[in-house]
């Protein structure tokens, strides 16, 4: 009895070991590397249908991770990265990702200019953009008596108490910065801690610092304002389409996803054609309604429902005015950080 | 003596409304229509639906399974050599050794990650499932290691010597006095390390490889786009089939013990 146990445990450590090992080897394969979530099914079994490509879609949970990774690899066993603009700078710096072959790329053209030539890849020989973030102001008109256009009303005192923000330090002071009319990356630390200041006497106003979920609370009416991520704001509006979008007047700042491929992938010629794919416009258009961020392909625009327009695509008078949040000195670092628990403490949360 | 009841009563309600509401409400929720956790709109079985067609989630369960099946078992075998085997070894260094042994629970799981993958690089070996298990494993073997020592030390060592004085060798002392006598702690430490290597997000990540993936992996990775209630419908089945699994043990052992106690009288 005990042996018969014994082997049957033995049997099948083997077993699935080799269930583990034995992989499918035989058709071309697309290694993508990115967070969980970021394509709907039917996009990535479209892909496979078509092509033939295998995609083996491996996740990472932080850039920092991804980087890591690729690091150790040397820019090997990964096809293709989607991550956040500023890990890319470092990703590109460190030699880590290859320049795209645009000749296979017909939908190039297709891109949003307003997201190209940013900071990260100023010439766009790296990357291609998937969806981009912004900071917003979303509101339920119903309980609140002013009209917010933008940061500025938020230290409105009719909304005393009503309002969430999500805990991202340089977003929330980089809120005040624009209220006063300076740059999000502004490296002089005067204009920091005045910003500060100015953050202070928004104190009242606040109920909620939270990064997660704050939606939930707009939505069940503990708060009537929030300032929040873009995949946020599209719960929000989903689930309730009187919300109101704001795009503050001050000016807004962006962060992009971008796809780029890594220095010494094995199988380049997949990854360019998954992104030639995902930047047709009927695809993109499906994909960004899934993803809820900003959509980065011009020609998608006008392909997204209308439910889903005022908060997935620029307004049609936009002129571009917005400005990346980058990183910052390690000083001016630190005074941001001083000037946010300061804030933190007067909002009566540690 | 009425009123003096009533605490326990009341402590135990409200410990057990704290541990198992939340995951009424992950049951609950998994048959909601609405993709947002906080609103009510309805009762659907979509969520198990998308489950159901999403084969790379399922993978990723079956692959959990699979490497938390094999390093408990891996880590099984080598923890109870060492615990077995340490009391006999003369060496210099030898607590040196034991305590080092239970290093990789105490080190921070993001630095034993980071070492892992810096490791596995150096010596080439390739990202995946057997990175997973190696990996796995040896976080896995301290639970066993000092479960098993510490049955050992409980037990009589007249009983060996017994053995030993009616002819039978090390190998069927081992065999027939000293495993079945440890093997409800080598049990626990199997079940613990299972719970530990199937819940593992931080060290996975840095391990695993371009074809493997795991449940922890892709739920945790989801939080920048948001998860989805396909989680709390997998969640809810895996819930299930625990559930079952432990009564269907229950109603073997206690079957077995009956059929003991008849044979007995």
């Amino acid at each position: 009895m005990k042996k018969t146990a014994i082997a049957v445990l033995v049997l099948f450590l083997f077993a699935s070991l080799l269930a583990g090992c034995a992989k499918k080897e035989a058709q071309p394969q697309l290694n993508l590397f990115t967070w969980e979530g970021m394509f709907p099914q039917e996009v990535l079994e479209a892909f496979t249908k078509e092509t033939g490509i295998v995609i083996n879609y491996s996740n990472f949970d932080f850039n920092e991770t991804m980087l890591a990774k690729l690091e150790a690899a040397k820019g090997r066993d990964y096809d293709l990265v989607i991550a956040d603009d500023y890990i890319i700078e470092t990703v590109i710096s460190r030699g880590l990702a290859q320049k795209l072959d645009k000749s296979k790329i017909s939908n190039f053209g297709n891109i949003n200019p307003i997201y190209q030539g940013q900071f990260y890849d100023p010439k766009d020989e790296y990357t291609v953009p998937y969806g981009a973030g912004v900071q917003t102001i979303v509101y339920n008109d119903d309980a609140v008596d002013i009209d917010i256009k933008g940061y500025a009303d938020l230290w409105d005192p009719s909304l005393a108490d009503t309002l969430g923000i999500i805990a991202n330090h340089r977003v929330i002071n980089g809120m005040a910065l624009k209220v006063l009319g300076e740059s999000y990356n502004t490296e002089d630390l005067d204009t920091i801690r005045r910003a500060g200041q100015k953050l202070l006497e928004l104190a009242p106003n606040i109920r909620i610092i939270k990064d997660d979920n704050l939606q939930d609370d707009l939505l069940s009416g503990e708060i009537d304002v929030a300032v929040m991520y873009t995949s946020q704001v599209t719960m929000a509006k989903l689930a309730n389409p009187d919300l109101k979008v704001v795009f503050p007047t001050e000016g807004i700042g962006f962060g992009i996803m971008a796809n780029f491929i890594p220095s010494n992938a094995p199988n380049p010629d997949a990854a360019h054609k998954f992104i030639d794919f995902i930047l047709r416009p009927e695809i993109s258009a499906q994909c960004f309604e899934w993803l809820g961020y900003y959509c980065t392909n011009k020609a998608a625009d006008d392909l997204i429902a209308d439910e889903y327009k005022d908060f997935l695509t620029l307004p049609e008078d936009f002129t571009g005015d917005m400005e990346m949040i980058r990183s910052v000195s390690a000083d001016a670092e630190e005074v941001h950080t001083e000037v946010w628990t300061e804030f933190k403490a007067a909002c009566g949360q540690s | 003596m009425r009123k003096k009841a009533r605490f326990p009563g009341i402590y135990l309600g409200i410990i057990l409304a704290l541990m198992y509401v939340p995951i009424l409400l992950v049951i609950i929720y998994s048959f909601n229509e609405s993709r947002i956790s906080s609103v009510w709109s309805g009762f659907s079985l979509r969520w198990y639906r998308d489950l159901f067609r999403d084969k790379d989630m399922l993978e990723a369960l079956i692959n959990s399974l699979v490497l938390a099946t094999v390093s408990s078992l891996s880590a099984a075998v080598i923890g109870t050599l060492a615990a077995v085997g340490m009391p006999r070894v003369k060496l210099r260094g030898k607590s040196v050794v034991e305590y080092i042994s239970t290093l990789p629970i105490m080190i921070p799981e993001i630095i034993l990650g980071m070492v892992f993958l810096v490791y596995f690089s150096l010596i080439r070996l390739p990202f995946g499932m057997i990175t997973l298990t190696v990996a796995h494993t040896s976080f896995c073997i301290p639970y066993i290691y000092m479960l098993v020592k510490a049955r050992l030390v409980g037990i009589d060592k007249s009983y060996a010597e017994a053995a030993k004085d009616l002819g039978a060798n090390e190998w069927n002392v081992f065999w027939d006095i000293t495993l079945p006598l440890i093997l409800p702690a080598i049990a626990s430490g199997v079940l613990l390390s299972f719970a530990m290597s199937l819940d593992d997000v931080v060290i996975s990540v840095f391990v695993t490889g371009v074809n493997t993936n795991t449940l922890p992996i892709r739920i945790y990775t989801q939080l920048k786009t948001g998860v989805t209630p396909k989680i709390n419908a997998l969640s809810t089945l895996m819930f299930a089939a625990t559930l079952l699994i432990i009564m269907l043990s229950t109603w073997f052992g206690r079957k077995t013990t009956l059929s003991v106690k008849r044979r007995n009288t």
